[in-house]
């Protein structure tokens, strides 16, 4: 006797039902398949989706960019940097000089900013800078692909030299003192009494703008002393439009599944009405109502884990090539993406059962007189 | 002693106006003893099989079968009796196409338990009824009358008191009906009653006492060759 009818009776005759009619049950599963794949591919697509526009454009939600206000100079002073500090309590506030000057190769003019710390505000693809950072220049790397510039190479600016020390990785667009086309110097090297920017990072969109709200509030109290530019708006609404986008995304996955879960409802009904009398005489030689139901939800369940397991396989597949399009390579699946997964598999199965209930149900509360009158 | 009582039995069918099936219906049934029932069409023969067979309740009146009065009880305890005292018989076989003859034998007793030991019954069970070589035959492998003694073999799987068939030999030939026929005599020496309904006078011919139905009313009594035991009719 195999294991399976003597441990699982009901889904061992679940089981040879779905036989009967391979090809009907095959559609069946076929059709889950589908919803599962819909919700996981989807929700993946989605989710290498953000990520990868999120990089385009830059974490820019974090940052604070603080200039002069309309009642003040043309410059920061030390009390507005020491202010901005106080009320920052312990956030990294990083002052930005900026100025023009020409490049004596070509004649043109570039912006050059001013910086004590700049690895606290870029990252460096080539190069490198010692901590306390005296001289030297650090270049952007399209400033450095558009004149073939390496490290170790000068620059004449403005009648100096200055020794390239490294190139910054390229930065998203609206990233705060955007320094792809800029050359970086230590702030001494340039001239002015004061700050032209001060940028503040923080941990989070939310504690960006709290932060904006607190320094406006306590620095513009009697005049506009400093205008304060937070991103957090629009990483929020960025953030928003994409969850708006992966929820359409789900919708579309969750009609497809829906069709599913009535294709397998059509199916069990279509059995449950072929095999009418069948169900009369397991009713007839002692099967309970609850036995007939048992036997049916197997085999909506059985239908709704092999669609699920293979969908999820498929889906897989699907998420690799999603993966290597528009992240780093198939296997970098990010844990949103796990998520969809477990949930396509779970809703899968859930649909199945869900649309094998009433089906189950009609063919067991089919008193046996009836059932055996066929 | 006696396995089936039915006292007074009335059953009334609702279909726009109310059908009465059975207009009180008397009689008793002994262990051991072949019943046939026999009648026209729509003389009410399936309903009172019905409620031998505890699938229906009577409108009016009691159906004791093995003592047990089902008056009062729920779904799940009459199947529950019927499982453990009442066999079916169909003249369509009913097995599952799916099954083996050996599993459609042991279906009642698959969620059981200890299903090896009912399998093990199932195959003394076809082994007795000539089938021994076929256990793993599926039912599209067998002839009619393979499969309905496949099908008395299944009835007889929960040991029952009583087995309830429905022109059994309705879809065989002479020969093959009267092998199965033979197989109800060796059921009744066991003890078990066979009750059953027929148009088919030879298969009443076999019984030892026949049930006239009309109209829903018991007939007159018109005894085969060898009546045992006094029924009770009126």
């Amino acid at each position: 006797m195999s294991l399976l009818r003597r441990l699982f009776p009901r889904t061992y005759m679940a089981r040879r039902n779905l036989l009967r009619a391979k090809a009907r049950s095959g559609l069946a599963v076929l059709t889950i398949i589908i919803g599962v794949v819909a919700i996981a591919s989807l929700g993946s697509f989605g989710v290498a989706f953000q990520e990868a526009q999120t990089d385009a454009i830059g974490g820019f939600g974090n940052e604070l960019l603080i200039s002069p206000g309309e009642d003040n100079g043309q410059l920061l002073d030390e009390r507005d940097r020491r202010d901005v500090e106080r009320l920052a309590s312990g956030k990294e506030v990083i002052p930005l000089l900026v100025a023009q000057w020409q490049l004596e190769s070509t004649g043109e003019t570039v912006t050059v900013r001013g910086v004590g710390n700049p690895k606290a505000l870029y990252q460096i693809r080539e190069g490198s800078i010692p901590d306390s950072w005296r001289s030297g220049a650090i270049v952007g790397s399209e400033f450095a692909e558009k004149h073939e510039i390496e490290p170790g190479q000068s620059i004449r600016l403005d009648g100096r030299t200055y020794r390239v020390q490294a190139v910054l990785e390229e930065e998203g667009q609206t990233s705060v003192a955007n320094p792809n086309e800029a050359v970086v110097v230590p702030p001494g090297e340039i001239d002015v009494d004061g700050y032209n920017n001060l940028v503040v990072k923080t941990e989070s969109p939310r504690e960006a703008s709290a932060l904006a709200d607190e320094i406006r509030a306590n620095l513009n109290e009697r005049k506009e002393r400093v205008d304060v530019l937070d991103f957090s708006k629009f990483a929020e609404q960025f953030d928003q439009a994409f969850r708006q986008i992966r929820m359409f995304l789900l919708g579309v996955g969750g009609i497809s599944l829906l069709v599913a879960g009535i294709s397998i409802a059509n199916v069990m009904l279509m059995s449950a009405i072929e095999r009418r009398e069948e169900i009369g005489v397991l009713r007839a030689v002692g099967y309970q109502r609850i036995d007939v139901l048992g036997i049916m939800l197997a085999e909506a369940m059985l239908l709704g884990i092999i669609g699920a397991i293979v969908g999820v396989a498929l889906s897989l597949l699907a998420t690799m090539g999603i993966n290597s399009l528009m992240l780093d390579g198939p296997f970098d699946f990010r844990s949103a993406t796990v998520m969809y997964m477990v949930l396509a598999f779970a809703f899968g199965i859930g649909a199945s059962i869900v649309a094998g209930l009433y089906p189950a149900w009609k063919a067991s509360s089919k008193r046996p007189v009836e059932a055996l009158r066929g | 002693m006696v396995v089936v009582e039915a006292t007074d039995v009335v059953k009334e069918y609702e279909s726009g106006e109310t059908v009465r099936a059975l207009k009180g219906v008397n009689f008793e049934i002994e262990a051991g003893e072949f019943v046939a029932i026999v009648g026209p069409s729509g003389s009410g023969k399936s309903t009172l099989l019905n409620l031998v067979g505890l699938l229906d309740t009577p409108t009016s009146g009691t159906v004791r079968v093995a003592g047990e009065d089902i008056e009062d009880h729920s779904d799940r305890e009459r199947t529950s009796v019927r499982k453990s005292v009442v066999g079916f018989v169909f003249q369509s076989y009913y097995l599952i196409p799916t099954l083996t003859a050996l599993e459609n034998v042991v279906v009642p007793c698959l969620l059981d338990r200890n299903p090896a030991e009912a399998e093990q019954r199932a195959v003394d069970l076809l082994e007795r009824v000539g089938l021994g070589d076929r256990l793993d035959h599926y039912p599209d492998e067998l002839s009619g009358g393979q499969k309905q003694r496949v099908a008395i073999a299944r009835s007889l799987i929960n040991e029952p008191d009583v087995l309830l068939t429905d022109e059994p030999t309705g879809n065989l030939d002479r020969e093959t009906g009267e092998r199965v026929l033979d197989e109800f005599d060796r059921v009744t020496d066991e003890g078990v009653a066979v009750v059953t309904v027929t148009h088919d006078e030879y298969v009443a011919s076999f019984a030892d006492r026949v049930l006239h139905l009309v109209d829903g009313e018991l007939g007159t009594d018109a005894p085969s060759v060898e009546a045992v035991g006094g029924g009770v009719f009126e």
